[in-house]
């Protein structure tokens, strides 16, 4: 169960999030963002629109500051999408405009085997990831100890499907699992190393995406392939990691709970309550109001609902299920801190 | 009515047995191999395990031997393909099982359908399926198509990062009255109602019966977008293909 928020004195937004992520008591449930809030009426607000603010530093902050200032989320994250790494790996990406995130050529693999990958020497200071770590440095600056910011690293597995492509990589994982496990192996350097630096220029936490969904594999997947890596990297990125993975994964949660992560960021195709049951107290969870039919369709008593169902089932961070789409209205997004500032009045009182 | 011990292969019946729960889909599955040759499930057997070598050996064999394309295509391929499905649709297997599935298929196919094209058969119907534009996934759109030539479907694959433009201009050049657009990314998928609205503005959506998928996308999203049909997998894909297009027809009068 969440914790009680009685006796607990007011909290910065970093304090909260960072007491919500070991799972101590806090003021009031905080509003965390592990991906992205970035939308075309923000986007228009501070003139920092995609892709220009996937690659340049200072709007990549004022973008990602808004989440803070203009939604009033606990958290401010500045990656908006999930190709930084692989754009410094040397795979090809599709840029795109003001209306789309950028994506990864999957069509085009930089790598046929595992014995193709090697983490190139600038890997740390290419535009796509120097411009991360920069950006962490300006909001950290701007910010002090006020906000809890959120970096972000790829695992493995994600970093996998963008090098070698989605079906060419499922496929080897079926005929060779030992091969499987030494791609894995060989990419994860660049996850540690992502991470850590990401630490070193000010992050309080970092969300660890690795898309080993369930639409996708099974939860025993999961465990024989990822689960040591993940218990790794809580050694070896010494900072709360929010493991993010989209789609149906009661199945894995057991799993997940027993990494040692501090937090699993989980998709509305699970629901609070039995997430909850399924994670048993091993690992707080953040989520999970539905993307493109509630925050993207719906309205404002909708949202209020899902954040409800959250907050009553004691999810401990409240916010979107995964990175929101770009039309989103921000009235909705809005409506997430307020519900939850709102719920904790009523019952307080 | 057909039993499954009428079964001759083993694995194909410890596969009904253990896989397949819906009694319709006993009926249809028991009655379909129990009319096929110990060949065809000997096929059906290796498609299921992912045996892809095996497949392009057996298919090759049974053309060699005699037996029609279309024999080996529905009692071989297809109905393999059918149980895999069910698997797929209730968890029992994931994306990289059926990956292996189609591969075999494929590899089967590859021998199947230079004789089917020569000899001239109707197909059952003609769609233009594609990834709507700015997204570049692409697995699940790949495995509707191979499931939809598989039920006897011309396909035309626009790809990937397909703009309303390419579909409208497919589904007139190709006459199709079925059309498939596949999104898997939040960002994307209000892309799907752009290209209805353009098919709209056109004038040309009565022409043509649209359905939608991908993980994200659910039927209510189907419906906000003024799609006609929604299917969850690639099974469903087919079935909603042909019930479309007998929609279709119903509406035409044909």
């Amino acid at each position: 169960m969440t914790t009680k928020s009685e006796n607990v004195l007011p909290m910065t937004s970093r304090e909260r999030v960072l007491a919500a992520l070991q799972r101590k008591p806090v003021d009031r449930t905080p509003c965390c963002n592990p991906t992205s809030l970035a939308t075309v009426e923000l986007m228009d607000l501070v003139d920092a629109p995609f892709p220009q603010a996937n690659r340049e530093p200072e709007m990549m902050a004022r973008l990602a500051e808004t989440g803070h200032t203009e939604l009033g989320f606990d958290t401010i994250m500045p990656v908006f999408s999930i190709i930084q790494e692989s754009s410094a790996l040397g795979c090809k990406i599709q840029w795109e405009q003001k209306d789309n995130w950028p994506t990864v050529r999957m069509r085009e693999p930089i790598y046929l085997e595992p014995e193709d990958i090697k983490i190139p020497s600038d890997f740390l200071t290419h535009q796509d990831t120097r411009c991360v770590l920069e950006t962490i440095r300006i909001l950290r600056r701007r910010f002090g100890n006020e906000v809890a910011i959120i970096g972000k690293t790829m695992g493995p597995w994600s970093l996998a499907y963008h090098c070698f492509g989605v079906e060419p990589f499922l496929l080897l994982s079926l005929d060779d699992p030992g091969r499987t496990m030494l791609c894995l192996d060989k990419l994860k350097k660049a996850t540690i190393e992502f991470g850590v630096a990401q630490i070193e220029a000010g992050a309080d936490a970092l969300t660890l995406p690795d898309h080993a969904t369930g639409d996708l594999v099974s939860g025993e997947y999961y465990e024989r392939f990822l689960k040591d890596l993940h218990t790794e990297f809580v050694e070896r990125i010494p900072i709360p990691l929010i493991l993010h993975i989209c789609g149906r994964t009661v199945d894995r949660m057991g799993f997940i709970a027993q990494t040692g992560m501090a937090a699993f960021h989980y998709d509305s195709k699970n629901k609070p309550k039995e997430s909850m049951d399924a994670v048993k107290d091993g690992i707080a969870l953040v989520g999970n109001i539905n993307n493109p039919e509630t925050l993207f369709s719906k309205g404002t008593e909708e949202v209020r609902e899902e954040v409800t169902q959250n907050l009553e089932a004691g999810v401990q961070l409240i916010g979107p299920e995964c990175a929101i789409p770009l039309q989103t209205s921000i009235e909705n997004l809005k409506e997430i801190p307020i519900t939850v500032k709102n719920w904790h009045e009523h019952h307080a009182a | 009515m057909p039993e499954i011990s009428d079964i001759e292969n083993e694995f194909i019946r410890d596969e009904i047995e253990e896989f397949i729960e819906r009694p319709n889909e006993i009926e249809r599955t028991v009655s379909t191999f129990a009319k096929a040759r110990p060949e065809m499930q000997t096929i059906a057997a290796a498609l299921i395990d992912g045996d892809n070598h095996t497949v392009d050996q057996l298919t090759r064999k049974a053309l060699d031997s005699g037996i029609e394309a279309l024999e080996v295509m529905d009692y071989g391929l297809i109905s393999g393909m059918g149980i895999v499905g069910i698997k797929f649709r209730e968890n029992f297997i994931f994306v990289p099982e059926v990956l292996a599935c189609a591969r075999a298929m494929k590899a089967g196919m590859t021998h199947i359908e230079p004789i089917l094209s020569a000899s001239g058969i109707e197909p059952v119907g003609t769609v233009v399926m594609g990834t709507v534009k700015g997204d570049l996934h692409d697995i699940g759109k790949n495995l509707c198509i191979m499931m939809l030539r598989g039920a006897g479907f011309v396909v035309h694959d626009l790809g990937v990062d397909t703009s309303f433009d390419e579909f409208m201009e497919a589904v007139e050049e190709n006459e199709a009255r079925l059309m498939g657009m596949s999104a898997l990314l939040t960002t994307t998928m209000p892309y799907m109602g752009t290209t209805i609205e353009a098919f709209i503005d056109e004038d040309i959506r009565d022409d043509v019966k649209i359905m939608v998928g991908g993980a994200p996308v659910t039927q209510e999203f189907a419906d906000d977008m003024g799609a006609d049909g929604y299917g969850k997998d690639a099974l469903a894909c087919v079935e909603l293909a042909k019930s479309l297009l007998e929609e279709a027809a119903r509406d035409t009068g044909l």
